[in-house]
């Protein structure tokens, strides 16, 4: 939708937009702090590593707690290792939504 | 024996009781982690103190940075959660602004003759308190405010109602992980940052005490560990940062139970 109404005729006021938005994405690498773009990214991937981890802890606890108290002994902790991995993956999916949603915007 | 050379990386993160106390059993002593604790809870107080001792209209140098504080955090607080949310502005900023002065005050070098410096924040206990303190805010204002209807967090729209006890049952699983993602993620970070440091710091002892021109590449290490400084001063800012900001966004989840 977006690209099309670009290519039908570039009025000056778009043609220079998009101009300064090269110029822009040019001069960005330049100013930006290495250090910054390597700490944010690093941010980035321990909140992934993080919230997969923490869902594949809780799963299987909570089946080895369900284990212990009604005595179902392993199928608490097998149901509970899969629905784990299960909630890590969707943790991690709903990181990275909040992260494109977010935008690089605010953050930066 | 070879302690007093090269520490191992870990030793830094050791618990000692300064003042041992004992509570109905329970080992209550004052250690270098509460020190720490009440050196930043105290470094916090004094500076919101001074800086706003004046309260000019043109604020002053120190007096911009509480304000620059201010309004970073009721930015973020507002963005995530929206007006409405400015109620748990005080819970959000404390919670930021302990976090990051505890990651800070971590990164200072001993003074000499002083107690070690430590970081509280990368001790899952304490971690692990505060993302439970968070949470427990949110289930108990999602209740508060939206009575059972809270519990239509786990019941997300348009699932086959055949596919719904499994989607809950992982959406249960998802909730009660985020206590552990935001203590997990706050304590690795500080942990492997304050290990790296250490391991580096340890190669340039070991490279000067081989001597000769083995010595001369210590220099590489040293500017090593200078980058990594810096990188961890912005790590123990992001991380902070990140805290709070997911923090906000589990509290939208308890204010706007049912309609998202």
């Amino acid at each position: 939708m977006t690209d099309t109404a670009g290519k039908q005729d570039p009025s000056p006021l778009d043609e220079f937009s998009s101009r300064l938005e090269a110029a822009q994405k040019a001069v960005e690498p330049n100013a930006e702090d290495p250090n910054a773009t390597r700490g944010r990214a690093m941010g980035k991937g321990f909140r992934l590593g993080s919230e997969l981890l923490a869902a594949m802890i809780v799963g299987p606890g909570l089946g080895l707690l369900i284990d212990r108290l009604a005595g179902t002994a392993p199928w608490g902790m097998i149901v509970g290792i899969l629905v784990g991995f299960a909630a890590g993956i969707r943790n991690v999916a709903s990181a990275i939504k909040d992260d494109r949603a977010g935008g690089d915007d605010g953050a930066t | 024996m070879l302690r007093t050379m090269a520490a191992g990386p870990m030793e830094q993160f050791e618990i000692v009781p300064l003042v041992p106390l004992t509570m109905g059993g329970v080992d209550v002593s004052f250690t270098n982690s509460t020190l720490w604790m009440w050196i930043a809870l105290g470094v916090a107080i004094v500076f919101f103190g001074v800086a706003t001792r004046s309260r000019a209209l043109i604020p002053g140098r120190l007096q911009s940075v509480a304000e620059v504080f201010y309004e970073f955090i009721a930015d973020t607080v507002r963005g995530a959660i929206g007006p409405e949310g400015m109620k748990f502005f005080p819970y959000v900023f404390t919670l930021f602004i302990y976090i990051l002065f505890a990651n800070i005050l971590g990164l200072f070098p001993t003074i000499p003759g002083l107690p070690h410096t430590f970081t509280t924040t990368s001790h899952i206990a304490v971690t692990l308190s505060l993302g439970l303190l968070s949470i427990s805010i949110v289930i108990v204002y999602g209740f508060y405010k939206n009575g059972f209807s809270f519990l239509k967090l786990f019941v997300p729209s348009g699932v086959p109602v055949w596919l719904l006890p499994l989607v809950s049952l992982i959406e249960i699983v998802s909730f009660l992980s985020r206590p552990i993602s935001l203590a997990i993620r706050l304590f690795a970070n500080m942990l492997a940052g304050h290990i790296i440091l250490k391991v580096f710091a340890g190669f340039i002892i070991s490279l000067m005490g081989a001597g000769g021109v083995i010595g001369l590449i210590s220099i590489f290490p040293f500017i090593g560990i200078v980058a990594i400084t810096l990188l961890e001063i912005l790590v123990a800012f992001l991380q902070a940062y990140v805290f709070a900001i997911l923090t906000c966004i589990y509290l939208n989840d308890a204010v706007h139970a049912g309609h998202h």
